[in-house]
C-alpha cells in the first residue's frame, strides 16, 4: 500500500507541476474536505451499525450466527478461531451479500483486528489475506445503489443487470478465494523449504 | 429488488424481540456499541485523508485520462468498450468518484445501452480494492499484504472482462 501510495503522489506530483501546478493547492485542499465530510457521515454511519452489533452481541445472536455459518468460515479462515472472531467474520459476511456495506466495514475492521492479535506478526496471515480480498472482490447480491441510480437515469429496466452482476461476483469471489488458497500453500511451502534448510546447515555447524 | 427493502426493517424487528425475551438491556447495549464508533472514526480519518489526496490529485492531473486513452487498447483486447476505462481505472480507489463517472456514462450514452449496462454490471460487482486494503489493515500490526492487493486487482479486472462478456450475452 506505501509503494502505490507513493507512485500514486510522486508521478500525480510531476504531472500537475508540469501541466497545470496552479491546481495543486485547491485539488490537496478539496480531498481533505471531501475526507472529513465521509469521515463525519462514516461516524454516523458505524455508529448506527455498531450499536446494532451491540445488541446482536449482547443476545448472543452473534455467536449463533457464527455456529451457522461455521463449516464456511472453517474452511476459509482454519479451524482453530475463537468464537468472537468467527461471529464477526460471520457478520461482515452476511451484511456484505445483503449489501449492507456501510455495516459490513466496521464490523470486518474489528474481525481483522483479532487476526492481527492472533497473528501478531507484521505480515499479514493468510486468513488475514482472505478476508481482505473476500470483501474486495464484493459479495453484495443486489447492487441496490447502481440499480436506484439507473431507475433515476430513467432505465426502462433498471434491475436487468441484478443476473450479470451476481453472476460475476460469484466467479470474481471464487477466483479470490481459490488464488488465495493456492498462494497460502505456495508460501506455506518456500517456508518449509527455508526451515529444512536452516535446519540443515545449522545442524552442520553444530557438529 | 422488492425483498431487500424489507431485510433490514424485520432483521431489526425480530432483533429487538429476541433481546426482549433475552431480558438484554437493548438500549444499553446499542449505546455501549455505537460508543465504539467514535474511537474507530477518529483511528481512520488520517488513512482516509491520505488515500483522498493520492486519488483527488490523480484525478486532477489529468493523468487518468491520460492512463486510460494509452490502456484502451488494450483493454480492448479483452472486450472492455473504451468509455468505460476510466471507470475500471478508478473503481479500485474511490467509490464516490466511479458513481460520478456512471453517472456521467448513463448520461451521455443513455441508462440502456450496452456501455451503461457494462459499466453498471462492473460498478454492482466489484469494490473499492485500495480503499478497502488501507481501512481494513489500518489499525493492525500487520502492514505487508503479500499478495492480497494483486489478487484483488486480478478479480477486479477479471469481473470487468466477465461483466462485459455477460452483458453481451444477457
Amino acid at each position: 500500500m506505501k509503494n502505490v501510495w507513493f507512485v500514486l503522489m510522486l508521478s500525480s506530483l510531476i504531472a500537475l507541476a508540469i501541466l497545470s501546478p496552479e491546481k495543486t493547492i485547491s485539488a490537496l485542499m478539496k480531498a481533505g474536505q471531501d475526507a472529513v465530510l465521509l469521515s463525519i457521515k462514516l461516524l454516523g454511519i458505524y455508529g448506527v451499525w455498531l450499536g446494532v452489533l451491540g445488541i446482536v452481541n449482547k443476545t448472543g445472536l452473534a455467536e449463533k450466527f457464527a455456529s451457522l455459518l461455521e463449516p464456511v468460515i472453517d474452511f476459509l479462515f482454519g479451524k482453530n478461531l475463537d468464537k468472537q472472531t468467527k461471529s464477526f467474520i460471520a457478520l461482515n459476511l452476511s451484511t456484505n451479500i445483503f449489501g449492507i456495506g456501510n455495516a459490513s466495514t466496521p464490523i470486518g475492521i474489528k474481525a481483522m483486528q483479532n487476526l492481527d492479535k492472533i497473528n501478531n506478526s507484521e505480515i499479514a496471515s493468510n486468513s488475514m489475506i482472505m478476508l481482505m480480498v473476500i470483501n474486495a472482490t464484493s459479495l453484495q447480491l443486489l447492487p441496490t445503489t447502481i440499480i436506484g441510480l439507473r431507475a433515476t437515469a430513467l432505465s426502462t429496466n433498471a434491475g436487468d443487470i441484478i443476473l450479470p452482476s451476481i453472476i460475476t461476483t460469484s466467479i470474481t469471489t471464487l477466483l479470490g478465494i481459490i488464488l488465495v488458497k493456492v498462494l497460502s500453500k505456495i508460501k506455506l511451502q518456500k517456508n518449509a523449504i527455508k526451515n529444512r534448510k536452516k535446519l540443515y546447515f545449522g545442524g552442520e555447524k553444530c557438529k | 429488488m422488492q425483498i431487500s427493502v424489507f431485510i433490514v426493517p424485520i432483521f431489526l424487528i425480530l432483533l429487538l424481540l429476541h433481546a426482549k425475551r433475552k431480558k438484554v438491556n437493548a438500549y444499553v447495549s446499542f449505546v455501549e456499541g455505537a460508543k465504539s464508533s467514535i474511537d474507530l472514526s477518529k483511528d481512520i480519518f488520517p488513512f482516509l485523508i491520505a488515500i483522498f489526496v493520492a486519488v483527488n490529485l490523480f484525478r486532477e492531473s489529468g493523468l487518468i485520462s491520460c492512463l486510460s486513452n494509452f490502456l484502451s487498447p488494450v483493454l480492448k483486447l479483452f472486450g472492455i468498450p473504451h468509455e468505460i476505462c476510466e471507470l475500471i481505472l478508478i473503481r479500485p480507489f474511490s467509490g464516490s468518484a466511479s458513481l460520478a463517472i456512471l453517472e456521467n456514462i448513463f448520461s451521455q450514452f443513455g441508462a440502456d445501452s450496452y456501455v451503461s449496462r457494462c459499466a453498471s454490471t462492473i460498478m454492482g460487482s466489484s469494490e473499492t480494492v485500495f480503499y478497502i486494503a488501507t481501512i481494513y489493515f489500518s489499525q493492525t500490526k500487520a502492514k505487508r499484504l503479500l499478495y492480497a492487493i494483486p489478487v484483488a486487482l486480478l478479480c477486479t479486472f477479471v469481473g470487468a472482462v466477465i461483466s462485459c462478456l455477460v452483458c453481451k450475452i444477457m
